[in-house]
């Protein structure tokens, strides 16, 4: 068989003659010894854009009111310069507010690009997984255990969306296997968990159902540096692993074995992935309520930023931060009375959703 | 028969292989030992268990019993990632990221050797160029894959999967979907693989190309291995008959006298 023998062969040691550009396009290259790494140039592009925005956003989400404050008096109360109290309003009231509307943004458009990649459909969400219903019923069962009936602590959100995530793996046989079951068992499992929120809520007085109604529908108000600083360290936490997570999930766009011959363990990436989306998720429903379509429309305007081939967690996360911003500050001067954040992104996201259902995407030609 | 210069240990070697789903042995009790820069293909009926055993050396089907060492080591030790700088596998019909360019598969191809820390390193970056090289596609790095002849994506893919750098490549039928020309260019490469002091086992139904293009021919049946040996001298009539249940006539090839099987017409045309 020594007739078989190449002529030629890639011998390691032999002269490189490769001329191919092989580097990432859109990309920096930036080495240092035996470290490397790659800036994507488009996503840094897109985050430059998106920043900026955020800032304005911020501005006018502060400036925003419907009664009413100047851009002057604005700027003023944010430097502490001007009366004490519009210095008052806008550090107390309004920054604290939008902080946390920012942040609540940034985990839902986190959990929104992890579920989607997870699934491998745009248009999944994390409350696919029961994290809205789970996270409502916690907060409403505690509203309604209450004596003053009021709206209690954000934390409960998390924690209920946990247990109602956790209800959706066990019941479709764990998470590291097809998401796609465990999409479907989900929306059985969340519908379960929304009716007994309901229930609990139909045997309230008005008063507490008055409440917990605002908070059902998705609002950032009264939302104070109480809720701003455990969110911030809670999200200080768990963004660097979903940053840690996204470079592994581009994997997922293979089939199993080829992906899994490349080194990834699936079953861990999966169930670690969906933990996050969860918590991630869970964090801004408690503080926010289940603000409707932020967490499905970051991801995909962020992916339309970033280009097809990434998976976008820095650029799902500032979309939906600027999301919020503005349709916060929208419902605070586009209505009579303060429109919920909820409400605005529900106006907003239907139209939405029904581009991308009949936009296809140029890269894949599926909706 | 190809010598192999660069090692002396074994480059596969398999021992009292046993794997399957519950109640289904599927593998049973296979020995392979294969020198580094050795092509195998193992051929066999539908459903012999040939897969199986290539995805039980690729860590990714648990066997029930039994070992797969690499160069030496055990690779249900090594974690995923760890087995995945050892063993590189090209399934039978992959599915690609949507989009994505010839280039960005093969980088692909390095992400076992990536990190937070190191994204693209200069090794990478030749290795993938290397690749491209290897397998005639430096054309086509910026080509989208899904725009591409399938004998041009088969010849991507083995650049991925050349990319890995691993001493064992496994390839699940990696000409089944190829017209003859480029199944024989994908042959060609996979000597060339093999020259450069790499194993291979391929899954192979293509007895004539199998016993021409391998130095070690397993045939299985049931799961178990039911002849093994040089190509030439193992293929014959008795044997495509225990494996397809085929009367056969075996052929010389005027070149360089590899078999080639001429089943017998059992109903005249």
């Amino acid at each position: 068989m020594s007739d078989l023998k190449p002529t030629k062969g890639p011998v390691p040691s032999a002269p490189r003659v490769g001329t191919a550009d092989v580097t990432p396009p859109d990309s920096t290259v930036l080495r240092a010894g035996t470290l490397s790494w790659l800036l994507p140039s488009r996503s840094a592009l897109a985050a430059a854009l998106l920043l900026p925005a955020v800032a304005v956003l911020i501005a006018l989400a502060v400036m925003a009111s419907s009664t009413g404050m100047s851009l002057s008096e604005t700027v003023s109360g944010l430097l502490g310069t001007g009366d004490p109290g519009t210095v008052m309003i806008v550090r107390d009231f309004r920054l604290p507010r939008v902080f946390a509307g920012l942040m609540v943004g940034a985990a839902l458009g986190i959990a929104g690009c992890l579920t989607q990649t997870l699934a491998g459909n745009r248009l999944a969400t994390p409350d696919l997984v029961g994290v809205n219903d789970g996270a409502t019923a916690a907060v409403v069962a505690a509203a309604a255990g209450s004596t003053t009936g009021m709206v209690g602590d954000w934390w409960l959100g998390p924690i209920g969306a946990v247990v109602a995530a956790a209800i959706v793996v066990l019941c479709a046989g764990g998470a590291g296997g097809a998401g796609y079951r465990v999409l479907v068992t989900g929306i059985g499992v969340s519908t379960f968990i929304g009716a007994v929120g309901d229930l609990i809520m139909s045997r309230e007085n008005d008063n507490t159902a008055g409440g917990v109604f605002l908070w059902a529908v998705g609002s950032l108000n009264g939302r104070d540096w109480s809720v701003g600083t455990p969110l911030a360290l809670v999200l200080l936490f768990l963004v660097p692993l979903a940053l840690a997570v996204g470079h592994r999930l581009q994997l997922l766009r293979f089939d199993d074995d080829v992906a899994a011959s490349l080194g990834v363990d699936l079953r861990r990436l999966r169930a670690g992935a969906l933990a996050l989306a969860v918590a991630l998720a869970g964090t801004a429903v408690g503080v926010g309520g289940p603000i409707a379509f932020v967490a499905l429309a970051a991801p995909i305007l962020a992916q339309r930023l970033a280009g097809p081939t990434r998976v976008p967690i820095t650029g799902s996360a500032l979309t939906g931060a600027a999301l919020i911003a503005a349709a916060d500050a929208l419902g605070r001067v586009a209505a009579p009375v303060e429109l919920p954040v909820g409400v605005v992104t529900s106006v907003l996201g239907g139209p939405f959703l029904l581009w991308v259902l009949f936009r296809p995407d140029r890269a894949t030609g599926k909706a | 028969m190809t010598d192999a210069p660069h090692r002396t240990a074994p480059g596969l070697e398999v021992n009292a292989l046993h794997a399957g789903y519950p109640g289904r042995p599927v593998v049973r009790n296979v020995d392979l030992t294969v020198p580094a820069g050795q092509v195998v293909a193992i051929v066999g009926p539908n459903g012999c268990g040939k897969s199986t055993l290539l995805r039980s050396v690729a860590r990714l089907h648990r066997p029930e019993s039994g070992t797969v060492r690499v160069g030496g080591e055990d690779i249900w030790a090594l974690s995923r990632r760890r087995a995945a700088h050892r063993v590189a596998l090209l399934p039978q019909s992959p599915r690609a990221p949507e989009a994505v360019t010839v280039a960005g598969l093969v980088r692909y191809g390095r992400h076992p050797q990536q990190g937070l820390l190191r994204q693209w390193s200069k090794e990478d970056e030749n290795a993938v160029r290397d690749a491209l090289d290897a397998t005639g596609t430096t054309e086509l790095a910026g080509e989208r894959l899904d725009r591409l002849s399938g004998g041009q994506r088969q010849r991507c893919w083995l650049a991925m999967v050349l990319a890995q750098h691993t001493p064992v490549i496994l390839l699940d039928e990696p000409t089944s979907a190829l017209d003859l020309g480029h199944a024989v260019e994908v042959l060609e490469l996979v000597r060339e693989v093999a020259a450069a002091g790499r194993t291979v086992v391929m899954v192979q139904h293509d007895l004539a190309a199998a016993a021409r293009y391998a130095d070690l021919l397993v045939a299985m049946k049931d799961g178990e291995v039911v002849a093994r040996g040089e190509p030439s001298g193992t293929v014959d009539e008795a044997l495509v008959k225990e494996l397809y249940g085929l009367e056969a006539d075996i052929l010389s090839a005027p070149g360089d006298a590899s078999p080639v099987v001429v089943p017998r017409i059992r109903r005249p045309v």
